[in-house]
């Protein structure tokens, strides 16, 4: 269904700035990244990978997967703390909390 | 292939409609809540601030929600779900000329009763037909139905007769295409084009005096069938800012066009996250300017910019002055905040991805926020005077002595509030999809919608903050 995806190309849209080295490049489109992390995460998403691209792709995932664990767990308790502080924020500034 | 994925969009859908659902429930409670103050009814128990307090609450809050949403082919199979209609075929070459034809008709009849039809604004059909049934309701339908402008566009069958006769008259016809705008310039000169006509709008008295509109309207139709002639297809691409504005309304609709020309269904906003703007320049700007233009218009409308405004035209500033420079520093204004966060978002998702292409990739988030706007801001002027344009459209030359208009219930502040909400809230599943296209992984592509939630937050905030504001007449002008 890749059909439908906006089109990016990487020789126009990423630009490395003078004096860096990126940490990693795709293999198979020549982007560069930040990170082995998210070269990792593209070559698995956007491209046919090798079997130690694949097992690496699968690594990051795992990582992805934990690390997202711990965002959602603040993400709701944000989202908790939000909706009871509006609640309170209504009812002091209606004249019947206080 | 079609069917298999046909058969998957329909279980997406269905989860799709439970998130619309729960969003707008999010939406709904949260205007519920501040509704009233917004109008002119009742309660002052609640106070603006925490009605546009809110407001920013509603958008924060909404993306803290989409960021549980991490499965990409599901998203995927929300955004890209469609409901294939006939295709168009035969009976669109038969009806767009008609169309086209009847179109320009109107145009004709616009020029004829706002030089010659009776004068009383709430009689005229000029006025009526351009200002509520045109800018207010004609572009209401291009966002929520879909963009129907190439097939009506009025200035269409001149150029195209234009065109044919040019082939047989050589005079006329080295004229035909025999300029071009300049690469360069991009699409500026529809950004320009705009600006300008927002500013003719606000500062001349072109929505109350028939005659003026039709000398406007006059003036601009010949503008704009010379320009098309001489620079071709371009014009209406690049230049003409009228058909620029609904190209980009048209995006958000349900109704889209596919390339092989046949019509589909698909959900609202959806198709923001497939085609990422043109990459040319102006681009972003004209998004920016959109969504710039009715929130000006709004804003010299309320009581403070009557306030702010006073005491500079009593020190001897010209007022005109004043509102061209606010027109053009808002929208520098806006166009900054936007630039500022896109340079942001190359850092929060810690990416190599430039700030131009983030700045493109990204601008058609900013389409359902327009037209969020612009339903809050017309939709009441549009139902007040609907039933005039209905009863004057019957017999445009000879108008009844008295028309109707439709007073507006206290609650409808409300349904003001909730517009802009929810095109708030569709921006953020628009950019929040677009993310995930652009950044691999998950944990990237939801820290990168940092930056733009605050813009967002920004933008709702100061929206809200207009809408709710009592109407107050433009002074000076």
């Amino acid at each position: 269904m890749s059909d439908s995806a906006p089109a990016f190309r990487p020789a126009r849209d990423t630009a490395v700035p003078d004096g860096e080295t990126p940490a990693a490049t795709c293999p198979h489109c020549e982007c560069p990244f930040r990170s082995e992390h998210a070269r990792d995460l593209h070559v698995g998403e956007h491209h046919d990978p090798s079997e130690a691209e694949r097992a690496r792709y699968e690594a990051a995932l795992e990582r992805e997967r934990d690390d997202l664990w711990l965002f959602h767990a603040k993400a709701v308790i944000v989202l908790g703390v939000t909706y009871a502080a509006t609640v309170i924020l209504y009812m002091a500034v209606l004249g019947s909390f206080f | 292939m079609g069917r298999a994925r046909l058969g998957d969009g329909r279980r997406w859908g269905r989860r799709a409609v439970v998130v619309v659902l729960a969003t707008v429930a999010l939406a709904g409670r949260a205007a519920a809540h501040s509704g009233s103050l917004g109008g002119s009814v009742a309660s002052a128990t609640v106070p603006t601030w925490l009605t546009i307090l809110t407001g920013g609450i509603v958008v924060g809050g909404s993306f803290l929600f989409t960021t549980l949403l991490t499965d990409h082919e599901a998203m995927r199979g929300v955004n890209w779900w469609r409901l294939g209609l006939l295709a168009p075929g035969r009976l669109g070459q038969v009806l767009v000329p008609l169309l086209r034809l009847g179109a320009f008709g109107v145009l004709l009849l616009v020029l004829a009763t706002g030089f010659a039809g009776p004068q009383t604004p709430t009689r005229n059909f000029a006025l009526l037909l351009v200002w509520v049934g045109w800018w207010a309701g004609y572009t209401a339908t291009t966002y929520l139905v879909g963009s129907t402008w190439s097939a009506l566009n009025p200035w269409l069958a001149p150029v195209t007769l234009l065109r044919r006769v040019g082939e047989r008259v050589p005079s006329l016809g080295r004229a035909v295409g025999s300029r071009s705008v300049p690469d360069r310039w991009g699409v500026w000169p529809a950004v320009a084009g705009l600006l300008a006509l927002v500013f003719l709008e606000v500062v001349s008295p072109v929505g109350q005096d028939p005659q003026l509109l039709a000398a406007v309207v006059l003036g601009y139709s010949l503008v704009t069938v010379a320009g098309a002639v001489v620079v071709g297809e371009a014009w209406f691409e690049r230049v003409d800012p009228v058909s620029r504005v609904f190209a980009a309304y048209g995006r958000v609709a349900p109704l889209q066009r596919g390339e092989d020309g046949g019509l589909s269904i698909r959900l609202p906003a959806t198709a923001l996250t497939e085609d990422p703007l043109a990459d040319r320049a102006g681009e972003v700007a004209f998004v920016v300017a959109l969504l710039w233009v009715t929130t000006y218009d709004g804003l010299v409308a309320t009581p403070t910019w009557a306030r702010a405004i006073t005491p500079l035209v009593e020190l001897g500033v010209p007022a005109l002055l004043v509102y061209a420079v606010v027109l053009l520093a808002g929208f520098g204004a806006f166009f900054a905040v936007y630039r500022l966060a896109a340079g942001k978002v190359r850092d929060t998702a810690d990416t190599y991805v430039t700030t131009r292409a983030i700045e493109r990739w990204f601008a058609p988030a900013l389409l359902p926020i327009a037209a969020g706007y612009h339903l809050a801001h017309f939709l009441g002027y549009f139902l007040g005077l609907a039933p005039a344009l209905a009863a004057v459209a019957t017999s445009p030359l000879a108008p009844p002595a008295t028309t109707l208009a439709l007073v507006l219930p206290g609650w409808f502040g409300t349904v003001k509030l909730i517009c802009v909400l929810g095109g708030h809230v569709l921006a953020i599943w628009v950019a929040h999809s677009l993310a995930f296209e652009l950044f691999p992984g998950v944990l990237a592509a939801i820290r990168s919608q940092y930056p733009s939630v605050v813009v967002m937050v920004f933008y709702t905030m100061s929206s809200l903050w207009v809408i709710t504001q009592p109407y107050a007449p433009p002074p000076y002008v």
